[in-house]
């Protein structure tokens, strides 16, 4: 446990690389996903059990989620959005670990979430539009709004960061607090609805990460649609 | 607040990696099952509308053989119904010619019958007329005097009482089958002159031959009409018996 959320204590150090905690609970995160996902696909077969199921049902929803969103091919984000998903949440729930403060909670690691949903909206505009159809994405409905359209593409990422760190790093300033005055039971409620918290700002995360690519990705296919109208 | 570049550095790429892990170890393989099992069930439903197809086609294939079979039944029956009318027909008309046959040969025969019968019945009639003519004529006596003898010995065997009603009687006659010469009446009625009665004459061609006395009272019959008459009744009686 760190004594402020808003610094990230380091762990240990690698030669001149230091190494702080909230990447240790990442690996420790990625290692646990890792983990249950090979436990949970290596006997995979066409009559599925309950964890199978889970899986399907997990990859179902997000395959149904996706295509709700951008048409098309789902499997172009399902690894990404399905990864962004099931990390933020298994960050998120990591706090109810003992002395395991969850990644999330620091900015960098919401910083690094963020950066790869921006990194990939305007991988996915380019290759959907080129770049000069992606550039000129910005200047519509008019030129005036380039400056308007570059700093909300830069806020609109940002505030992705920023939501998911603020709602994670209160509930964990929260309780930090309450635990250093209340004692040890008094907390639980608190950390449980930081449970609920964690999983729906997992999906919001996912969503808008979802939402934020789509757009670009659907400004290509917006003058398909008008020439097949016409 | 500060921010820390290498742990951004790090999660940046921890980020990538679990991408690539999750990737690898969970959707991947998740993805895969689910478009096996897909292709399975698609392949699973070919094979099913295949199979229904074939149904069909084998389902249809036996109504047209049962509807076939129906028709050849019905074709069969209808030739087995003709041929089995025309059997009866040929049949009948056989019967009837046969019936027809019998009849004419049955009729045939009692015609035949009939006429040997009734030769025979001639044959025997004409014996027995043969006969009766035979003996009636045998019974009947020479000449006129052989009549008048055997009329007047009737007489005599009549009792008295008889004999006189008889005699007494008006109109005593004697008949004959032909006017009697006078000679041979007067020599009748001398016979009878002593019974003390002179007949007069009477013709009757029925008697045939014969001479018989005849009064208001009764007769004496002494004819071969009698006598054929008696043997007719006698033969009659002899059959009844």
């Amino acid at each position: 446990m760190i004594d402020t959320p808003l610094s990230a204590a380091p762990a240990f150090a690698l030669g001149p690389v230091t190494v702080t905690w909230p990447v240790v609970a990442t690996w420790g995160v990625m290692a646990v996903l890792a983990l249950a996902s090979i436990l949970a696909t290596r006997r995979l077969s066409d009559r599925p059990g309950k964890a199978q199921a889970v899986l399907e049902l997990l990859v179902a929803t997000l395959d149904g989620e996706i295509r709700a969103t951008i048409p098309g091919d789902p499997a172009r984000f399902r690894a990404l959005i399905g990864t962004l998903l099931l990390f933020i949440l298994a960050a998120n729930w990591s706090s109810i670990i003992p002395r395991v403060e969850p990644p999330t909670a620091h900015l960098e690691t919401d910083a690094a979430l963020a950066l790869v949903v921006f990194v990939t909206g305007i991988v996915w505009g380019i290759r959907a539009l080129g770049l000069r159809g992606w550039l000129a994405t910005f200047a519509k409905p008019s030129w005036v709004m380039i400056p308007l359209n570059l700093v909300e593409q830069v806020t609109r990422h940002f505030s992705l960061m920023v939501r998911l760190f603020g709602n994670v790093m209160s509930g964990v300033f929260v309780v930090g607090i309450i635990l250093s005055l209340a004692g040890l039971l008094v907390p639980i409620p608190l950390m449980a609805l930081d449970l609920l918290t964690g999983a729906i700002q997992a999906y919001i995360f996912a969503t808008l990460a979802l939402v934020f690519i789509g757009s670009a990705v659907n400004e290509a296919d917006a003058p398909r649609k008008e020439d097949r109208h016409e | 607040m500060t921010f820390d570049w290498v742990t951004f550095g790090f999660q940046l790429v921890n980020i990538l990696v679990l991408l690539a892990i999750l990737r690898r170890f969970l959707f991947r393989p998740v993805v895969a099952v689910i478009a096996r099992r897909q292709a399975e069930t698609e392949a699973t439903l070919a094979a099913a509308g295949t199979a229904r197809a074939e149904a069909e086609a084998e389902a249809r294939r036996a109504r047209a053989e049962a509807e076939a079979t129906a028709a050849a039944r019905h074709d069969l029956l209808d030739k087995a119904r003709a041929e089995a009318e025309a059997a009866r027909a040929t049949l009948l008309d056989q019967a009837r010619a046969e019936a027809a046959k019998i009849v004419a040969e049955g009729a045939a025969a009692r015609e035949r019958e009939a006429g040997a019968a009734r030769a025979e019945a001639l044959g025997r009639a004409r014996d027995l007329a043969s006969v009766i003519a035979a003996r009636a004529f045998e019974a009947q006596p020479p000449g006129l005097s052989g009549y008048v003898a055997r009329l007047t010995a009737a007489l005599d065997a009549l009792s008295p009482e008889e004999r006189s009603a008889l005699l007494g009687g008006g109109h005593p006659r004697l008949a004959a089958p032909a006017p009697l010469p006078p000679a041979d009446l007067d020599a009748a009625r001398a016979a009878f002159a002593r019974f003390g009665v002179t007949p007069g004459t009477e013709t009757d061609p029925a008697l045939i031959a014969g001479l018989e006395f005849r009064s208001d009272t009764g007769a004496v019959r002494n004819s071969l009409a009698h006598d054929l008459d008696r043997i007719a009744e006698a033969l009659r009686d002899d059959r009844a018996a």
